[in-house]
């Protein structure tokens, strides 16, 4: 019966504008139908009466559809009629590069210090120890860049999307750990790869890098994904 | 009873307000209430009610937001405003005027 009120509704809102404020309109209608419909079930009727009952009670509904004619006619609805496009944030975009300089120029520290000390332990220790600060500051960058600027779900009109986005922002605030670290994980894996095969010079094995990688980043996700559910709940 | 319900009808925005300064409320619950104060002698059509609901929301003499009810229907609940609040009291002010007025005039 439920279903043939809606089904009811559906046809009712073929001849009203099609705006988010006609469909929350019927939204909310239905859901107050339904709710009288198994109020009357409630007081004893018999169903197809209180169906009867609460589709009479709904009356002549042109001044109010008459009245979502005027909302879209440019009265005084308080809605934002365009978005303002997100501007190219320069900060951010000189957090990125500078990390993936870092990266880039993070195999300098060895060849730099090899050339300078030859083979002795000073080099030998001060090039991976230059290498590996230079890759954590990228890494911390990058984790950074994506704490600091969340992916902002864009506006849409009506409160019922808004509502919904609120609820689901609640979910994506979860996905924030996952982000940060998909964020950095496959620049950092490039770079290991490159800096382990200029060093090596194994180019025929170093490829394996990107298998362990695959599984590394899927293991390290299912487990933060299992981590901020439980944090969530 | 026609009669009655037509001079009810011209107070509906009043009857509204009147809901809502005891509490939020949606439209189901409030024509409910309706119907119970009155005796189950009067009930809004709801193609009145929300055409009400949409007037008053616009002159901001009420505000509305979708509760939060965890089930799938979520409720769309109305609640007054500051200025519905002072808009109340001059209705009811000027009822009462008309009132004593038309109390006097259809006394012999």
């Amino acid at each position: 019966m439920e279903y043939r009120i809606r089904e009811y509704m559906d046809q009712l809102f073929e001849s009203a504008p099609r705006t988010q404020r006609a469909y929350e309109l019927k939204i909310e209608l239905t859901q107050n139908l339904i709710e009288k419909y198994y109020g009357l079930v409630g007081e004893g009727k018999d169903p197809e009466d209180a169906y009867n009952l609460t589709i009479m009670s709904i009356g002549d509904v042109r001044e109010l559809f008459s009245q979502l004619e005027d909302d879209e006619n440019g009265d005084p609805v308080p809605q934002p009629v365009y978005y303002p496009r997100p501007q190219p944030d320069h900060r951010r975009a000189l957090v990125r590069t500078a990390a993936v300089m870092l990266f880039i120029l993070s195999v300098l520290p060895p060849i730099v210090f090899g050339e300078m000390f030859g083979n002795s332990t000073l080099g030998g220790a001060l090039g991976p120890i230059g290498m590996f600060t230079m890759i954590a500051c990228g890494v911390g960058l990058l984790v950074y860049d994506k704490w600091a600027h969340p992916k902002d779900p864009q506006p849409v009109p009506g409160s019922v999307v808004k509502d919904f986005q609120q609820w689901q922002k609640q979910k994506l605030k979860k996905k924030h750990y996952i982000a940060a670290f998909n964020g950095a994980f496959w620049p950092l894996v490039l770079t290991l790869y490159f800096v382990i095969s200029f060093g090596t010079g194994k180019w025929y094995i170093t490829w394996v890098i990107f298998l362990i990688a695959t599984a590394v980043d899927v293991v390290i996700n299912t487990l933060l994904g299992a981590a901020t559910n439980q944090n969530g709940k | 009873m026609s009669i009655a319900s037509d001079m009810i009808r011209g107070h509906t925005d009043t009857i509204i307000l009147a809901h809502l300064m005891s509490g939020d409320s949606y439209g189901y619950k409030i024509n409910r209430s309706i119907l119970e104060k009155t005796g189950g002698q009067y009930e809004l059509k709801e193609a009145t009610l929300y055409t009400a609901f949409r007037r008053l929301e616009q002159t901001g003499l009420i505000s509305s937001y979708w509760g939060d009810e965890n089930t799938g229907a979520r409720r769309r609940y109305y609640s007054i405003t500051p200025l519905g609040v002072q808009e109340y009291h001059r209705m009811l002010g000027e009822w009462e005027q008309s009132q004593r007025l038309i109390q006097t005039l259809i006394t012999p």
